[in-house]
């Protein structure tokens, strides 16, 4: 043959390549691989795991923005009912001291004047009875009784 | 450093130099024996002179002891790798790991890119072959020394160098390409494979010419003496790493290629285009 070609060498070289790559295929590339692809399945899964955590955080979160959301509006309703309540309250409460007010205005005034008249009256009482002293003495003393009534009045006065 | 230092490393390195002197000399053919440079060169691209006696088979080119003994350290590699390495990956990989890895990851994404629909197999054909094509191609610097049936000793080449072994990559690639198509498509595939009937001539002659030219560049480095020192080191290292990275490469994207072609189906008009338009990138490459 031509170029030194041998059929045989040709054949026996074809040979040897196709022990070395089963062998290569079998031995080398075939695990290599599988852990490869184990791994990467493994990261796979994990990154399928973390997004779908991921997602459902995102979920939750979004609950409990809602719920956030609702429960600062429910807060703000309350407030503003507290607040009016409050208000209610102390409209109530001012209105119940004012009228406890008038009442010990009232009861003051009705007691002082009660207290007045007794005053009053026991000072015309004492009047009376300085009078029917006075008029007992002039009686008694003659003309300058009604002026020593008189006197003696003035002097109490001041 | 002191003088008698000094002293002595100049006798050592004078001594490293007679000896060397001395061994060039008692190593050096006897004269009138040497060939010529055209007989150098011949027996180079035909092996005609060379052969080596083996058990059973007879007389073979030096090239297919040397494809021998490459597989038998691939395979010894492989089996040691999946006993002692493969068992203890861990999932963050050290060095060897990573390297594995990457190589494996390499022809896996050369294979789905390149026939996507189907890259299992071929992944782990285009890993093999250019695994094969790279350590084949580099055994040629360690001068392994076998003896010919002559009785002179010679280094041993590597085997695709050898035409036998480039056509017998070339036709078995071809194969796996043509039985990949009838597997998948059926006679279908099986005709898109063999569209291309040249080409199992073209990558076995590519594979032999690229590593040819190597071999001859550095034999006829070595011959003349005058450039038999120093450059060799220089051109035959550097042709033999580039030849065993880039064959490796056109190889195995080659088949992939191909492969993904001949396997892909039918209705896939706009994919073939892209293959076509790849592979015209390549071949400009190449």
């Amino acid at each position: 043959m031509p170029l030194n070609i041998d059929i045989q060498q040709i054949l026996l070289h074809m040979l040897n390549f196709a022990i070395l790559f089963a062998a290569l295929y079998f031995l080398l590339y075939k695990p290599v691989k599988k852990f490869m692809d184990n791994r990467d399945k493994y990261y796979d899964e994990l990154d399928e795991k973390y997004k779908s955590s991921l997602s459902e955080a995102e979920k939750a979160k979004e609950e409990y923005q809602k719920e956030l959301d609702s429960l600062k509006e429910e807060s703000e309703q309350i407030k503003v009912q507290a607040a009016q309540e409050a208000r209610e309250q102390a409209k109530i409460i001012v209105s119940d001291a004012k009228k406890q007010a008038d009442e010990i205005i009232a009861k003051s005034k009705a007691r002082a004047s009660k207290e007045k008249k007794a005053m009053i009256k026991s000072a015309n009482n004492q009047i009376r009875e300085i009078a029917e002293q006075a008029a007992q003495k002039l009686i008694l003393d003659g003309e300058d009784a009604y002026e020593t009534f008189l006197n003696s009045f003035d002097s109490e006065e001041n | 450093m002191s003088k008698k230092r000094r002293l002595i490393s100049a006798l050592v390195f004078c001594l490293i130099i007679i000896g060397l002197i001395v061994g060039i000399i008692l190593t050096s053919p006897p004269q009138g024996e040497k060939e010529p440079v055209k007989e150098v060169m011949r027996d180079a691209v035909l092996h005609e002179s060379g052969k080596i006696a083996l058990p059973i088979v007879g007389e073979v080119n030096p090239g297919f002891i040397s494809a021998m003994a490459v597989s038998a350290v691939l395979m010894i590699f492989a089996a040691a790798v999946r006993i002692f390495v493969i068992p203890k990956f861990t999932m963050r990989p050290g060095k060897f790991q990573y390297l594995l890895e990457k190589a494996v990851g390499l022809f896996t994404g050369l294979a789905k890119e390149n026939s996507g629909h189907k890259p299992v197999f071929i992944g782990g054909y285009i890993f093999a072959a250019g695994l094969y094509i790279f350590a084949s191609t580099i055994f040629e610097l360690f001068g392994v020394q076998a003896v010919t049936t002559a009785g002179r000793s010679i280094s041993l080449s590597a085997p695709l160098s050898d035409i036998n072994g480039a056509i017998a990559m070339g036709v078995f690639s071809y194969s796996v390409i043509l039985l990949g198509g009838l597997v998948t498509n059926g006679p279908k595939g099986a005709g898109k494979a063999l569209k291309d009937f040249s080409l199992p001539i073209s990558m076995s002659f590519r594979l032999f010419g690229a590593l040819l030219s190597g071999a001859l560049v550095t034999e006829l480095v070595y011959y003349f003496s005058l450039t038999s020192y120093v450059i060799p080191v220089l051109v035959g290292i550097m042709f033999t790493l580039l030849h065993a990275l880039i064959q490796a490469y056109v190889l195995t994207m080659l088949v992939s290629i191909f492969y993904g072609e001949s396997t892909e189906p039918p209705h896939k008009i706009k994919k073939q285009k892209d293959t076509e338009k790849r592979l015209n990138n390549h071949e400009k490459v190449s």
